[in-house]
């Protein structure tokens, strides 16, 4: 009757992930295994930031409109800096920016000027003395900037847990965290099995993956706070049902969200390789594309299923899906779910109610209301 | 008139927006330099940056006071290169030099320790400002003592337990006794320079190097009257190229720390190659250096107003202090940091025991900054060059450029993708994207202006990937709105409810976003902070505009008939299963509300 995308569309539970979520732990286990056998035995493809080393950049075009050959760019260093050999020289961008990049280990400060000063007098670019660019990295530079980068991780993550703690529950700070750390793993594999460069940029674009991925999944993880507001008096749905039900309901926007935030990553990815070769911008563009999807994948079938789990070890959720369970054997013929609904309508009159005094009121633009106090004022309601 | 109960009255908020705007740029026009460019980061502009990441040879922590210390020096050393638009800023334990334009390569041999040394000031000080009247003074004529002050403040040295000698007054300064002590005897044979450059940093530019070997030629010659030649012509407000790169063996002309006076210098210690100069001949030779001394502090004036430093010399500093104050009372011992004179007192008395006091018509912060220069001149600390870099201004610009069409073409895809998705609404995220990138872009202008902050390429990628945190707030207030829609509710009424619900989901999520940002920029170095900032400020700003513009604009909308068509909408699809949603629960009324 439906095709995937109306179902996704409408949102009503069609798709059971929570139920099968131990199909999504084997699968999530496998690549989070493959991925840290990689980091392990493969390692990474450090960058000279992090290795220590020089980069020298000049225009690939000289001034007379010739094409400078990368072999010249070799030849030349081999003549000012005698005795060294280059790691790597290539070309690399299009149009006016195109540059080739040459790398080597660590030159003294005088060796770079001497190659500076031969690359111009010898291969004559474009734009003179001034067109080169170079760049002298120590090695524990690299060291200093991932060192902290570690404890930024680490801040994070207490920062994180506890206003998750305070907002949500902790079953929910801990879901969530377990899908960003899950997150962070796969996106530093797949560097290790592709072996793409990591530079400074890379680590820089790690870190606000972690906030990206939570981002997703505290959108999911409202509606499922929404959704079991008061879910313990009823017997109408378990746990995991309930938070199936947010799922679906924000997958859409889950989907849309993602694809949304990926679009300018990947205007960035386009330009940063098409147009400048190497860099910041490819770097970042990259590392972002992977841990978004990543990301998003990660807070449908990792930090839901991780939180009902968690929530089915306390007795009352137990209890309370045995109670449904058994409402549903006695009741006659299959019970359809309802479609798209919303289990906090009382909570949110309140709240609409509070604005609504304010604004009539006041003429001076509301303030956030504390919900708080809209749900102890007496409401003449039953109060589950 | 008045709204009705339980709308909001959008105009209120769109006019607060507005009202923020024109305050922003007012602020951008008409204050500062009234230009709209946001400062640009080197790796966008093009020139040269250094990092130095302080190290301690006990691999301790470095104190605050020390790296502060450090930074100003560098900081007077970059300036004295003379490029314009340089900077110095600490960043942790690093300090990062960033000279603007295609000269800054002489910035990369800043990183060397500073240099503080004793040298006995010989002659007569002479105004700066008037070279052609002052020369006599420095001739080795044993002038009658000469009436004129030795020095601006007036400072003399003494041992603490003050001495008889009354002190803070001008102390008449016997002139440098005549030539017989000159250290002249190794002969101004050779008085062109020597081709041994001991101090210099091997790794300045070969124009630099040449400007230093000039100046030496001059100013460290060791012929009388090529030195007073140089007292004639050296000019103190121009940079000087001998900045920490003068030699100790040699005689010094150099400049005040402040422009004022000039001062010709004898040598720290006798030349290697004289062997006639006994090691005990302390008659000129200080033979001391800021690696000499302990401690010091500055102090109340104990005999008086005003304030005094206080010098304690190590061991075997205060042996060869006593022997060289004794072989000169009277005379002054300037005070030489990086081949400038920081002070110029006249000694009182032979100091013995390593103490001593350091008075003059000291201000409180002259006095902590000399006795900072006496403790930290030669730094405890010294720097690593972390990273060197140097970024033509075509590959600059070519960045920049790189990075303004990443962030135009990222945009163009999102505005496709909502106008396609969302139609009206789309519209609507178009027009708050582009009025959070007006905001945006003034607060960094101002923000430049204000704090020196800088926009570096990683900073742009900051701000593309933040186009996509902003766009995902307007989402989740969208999608509510459809949900609103699709259990049967009319545009109009499902703004409110579709509001209060979404609200509270964006600022949570915006919440996690900032923290991530924030946590990155108190602990990052180098490009991870700019990132961090640009990302935890459009954090912020999102929610402004999403407060401030999209909610009252969608308001705004769903009152107009005309617009809140569903066909304009893109809510069709959604307000037909509203529908349905509605014949549905009015044939089995019961079904909805549970008990």
């Amino acid at each position: 009757m439906s095709s995937v995308f109306s179902r996704l569309y409408v949102g009503n539970g069609a798709f059971d992930i929570v139920g099968k979520r131990i199909r999504w732990y084997i699968v999530s286990a496998i690549i989070l295994l493959v991925c840290i056998g990689s980091m392990i035995f493969q390692g990474f493809n450090l960058g000279i930031d992090f290795k220590g080393g020089t980069k020298i950049a000049l225009p690939s075009v000289s001034a007379s409109g010739e094409a400078i050959s990368a072999a010249a760019v070799e030849d030349v260093f081999a003549k000012a800096v005698p005795g060294k050999r280059p790691t790597s020289v290539q070309a690399v961008g299009t149009g006016d920016s195109a540059t080739i990049q040459l790398k080597s280990s660590t030159l003294e400060q005088a060796e770079v000027t001497a190659l500076k000063s031969a690359l111009v007098q010898d291969l004559n670019p474009r734009g003179g003395q001034g067109s080169v660019s170079d760049s002298l990295v120590s090695a524990s530079w690299g060291g200093e900037i991932s060192g902290k980068a570690l404890w930024a991780l680490f801040w994070f993550f207490v920062l994180v847990a506890v206003f998750l703690i305070f907002y949500f529950e902790w079953q929910m700070a801990v879901g969530a965290l377990v899908a960003v750390f899950h997150d962070v793993i796969i996106t530093a594999g797949v560097y290790s099995i592709v072996g793409f460069e990591v530079t400074p940029a890379t680590v820089i674009g790690l870190l606000t993956i972690l906030g990206f991925s939570l981002y997703d999944t505290v959108v999911v993880f409202d509606k499922v706070k929404e959704n079991t507001m008061g879910l313990l008096g009823l017997t109408r749905r378990t746990y995991a049902e309930a938070s199936n039900l947010a799922l679906n309901q924000t997958l859409m926007r889950s989907i849309n969200t993602s694809l949304i935030a990926l679009l300018p990553v990947l205007g960035l990815l386009i330009v940063g390789v098409g147009v400048l070769g190497v860099g910041t911008l490819q770097d970042l563009a990259l590392v972002q594309m992977v841990g978004m999807i990543v990301g998003a994948l990660s807070s449908i079938f990792i930090a839901t299923p991780v939180l009902v789990d968690l929530k089915l070890r306390d007795p009352k959720y137990v209890a309370q899906a045995k109670r449904v369970a058994a409402r549903r054997a006695k009741a006659t013929g299959p019970q359809v779910a309802e479609g798209v609904e919303s289990t906090d309508d009382e909570a949110l009159t309140a709240d609409l109610r509070k604005e609504k005094a304010m604004a009539a009121a006041a003429s001076v633009p509301h303030r956030t209301a504390k919900s708080g106090d809209a749900r102890r004022r007496p409401t003449g309601k039953r109060h589950r | 008139m008045a709204p009705p109960a339980g709308q909001i009255r959008p105009a209120k908020y769109l006019a607060s927006f507005v009202l923020i705007v024109v305050a922003l740029y007012a602020l951008v026009f008409l204050t500062g330099n009234g230009s709209a460019k946001p400062k640009l980061g080197i790796d966008l502009q093009g020139g040269t940056l250094v990092t130095l990441t302080a190290r301690q040879e006990d691999g301790a922590q470095p104190s605050e006071e020390a790296l502060n210390r450090a930074r100003d020096l560098i900081e007077v050393r970059v300036n004295g290169l003379g490029v314009s638009g340089a900077e110095v800023v600490r960043d942790g334990n690093n300090l990062v030099i960033t000279v603007p334009g295609a000269d800054g390569e002489g910035a990369k041999g800043l990183g060397q320790t500073a240099r503080l040394a004793f040298r006995k000031v010989l002659g007569q000080p002479v105004p700066a400002g008037t070279p052609a009247t002052a020369p006599t003074s420095t001739s080795p004529a044993p002038s009658s003592s000469a009436s004129t002050p030795p020095s601006a403040t007036g400072e003399s040295a003494s041992p603490p337990p003050s001495s008889d000698a009354p002190q803070g007054r001008p102390a008449p300064n016997l002139a440098a006794q005549p030539s017989s002590t000159e250290p002249s005897s190794p002969a101004p044979s050779s008085s062109s320079a020597p081709t041994s450059t001991p101090s210099a940093p091997s790794n300045v530019d070969p124009k630099i190097a040449e400007e230093i070997q000039a100046a030496k030629a001059m100013r460290q010659s060791t012929d009388p009257q090529v030195l007073q030649q140089a007292a004639l012509m050296l000019d103190c407000t121009q940079p000087d190229p001998l900045r920490g790169n003068d030699d100790l063996d040699k005689p010094l002309v150099t400049c005040d720390e402040k422009g004022e006076f000039k001062y010709t210098l004898a040598p720290v210690n006798p030349p290697k190659e004289d062997t006639e100069t006994k090691a005990d001949d302390y008659s000129n030779y200080s033979r001391l250096t800021g690696e000499d001394i302990n401690d010091a502090v500055a102090n109340n004036n104990p005999n008086g107003t005003g304030y005094v430093v206080n010098l304690d010399f190590k061991s075997e500093g205060g042996t060869k202090w006593a022997a060289f104050t004794s072989a000169n009372v009277q005379q002054a011992v300037a005070v030489v940091l990086d081949g400038e004179v920081m002070s110029a007192p006249t000694i009182q008395s032979a100091i013995t025991g390593g103490s001593t006091e350091i008075s003059g018509k000291f201000t409180l912060k002259e006095a902590q900054n000399l006795a900072n220069t006496l403790k930290y001149g030669a730094l405890p600390l010294s720097f690593d060059s972390s990273e060197a870099q140097t970024v033509s201004p075509t590959l600059g610009l070519a960045s920049l450029k790189a990075g303004l069409i990443a962030g135009g073409l990222g945009l163009a895809l999102v505005f496709v993708y909502c106008l396609f998705y969302y139609r009206l609404l789309g519209f609507l995220t178009i027009l708050s994207l582009i009025l959070s990138g007006v905001v945006v872009f003034g607060v960094l202008v101002l923000l430049g202006r204000w704090i020196g902050f800088t926009l570096d390429l990683a900073g742009i990628a900051g701000f593309i990937i933040a186009i996509g945190i902003t766009a995902d707030s307007f989402i989740v207030f969208f999608e509510r709105l459809k949900d609103e829609v699709r259990e049967g509710r009319s545009f109009r009424s499902a703004v409110p409810r579709a509001w209060v619900r979404s609200r509270r989901t964006i600022l949570s999520a915006d919440a996690v976003s900032f923290i991530a940002a924030a946590v990155l920029y108190v602990i990052a170095v180098g490009q991870v902070k700019g990132f961090a900032f640009t990302l935890g400020m459009s954090t912020v700003l999102d929610l402004v505009v999403v407060f401030l513009v999209t909610h009252p604009l969608v308001a705004l909308a769903s009152k107009s008939k005309f617009l809140s068509n569903p066909k304009f909408s893109g809510l069709g699809g959604a307000a037909r299963q509203g529908a349905a949603h509605r014949a549905s629960v009015a044939g089995k009324p019961a079904a909805v509300k549970e008990v």
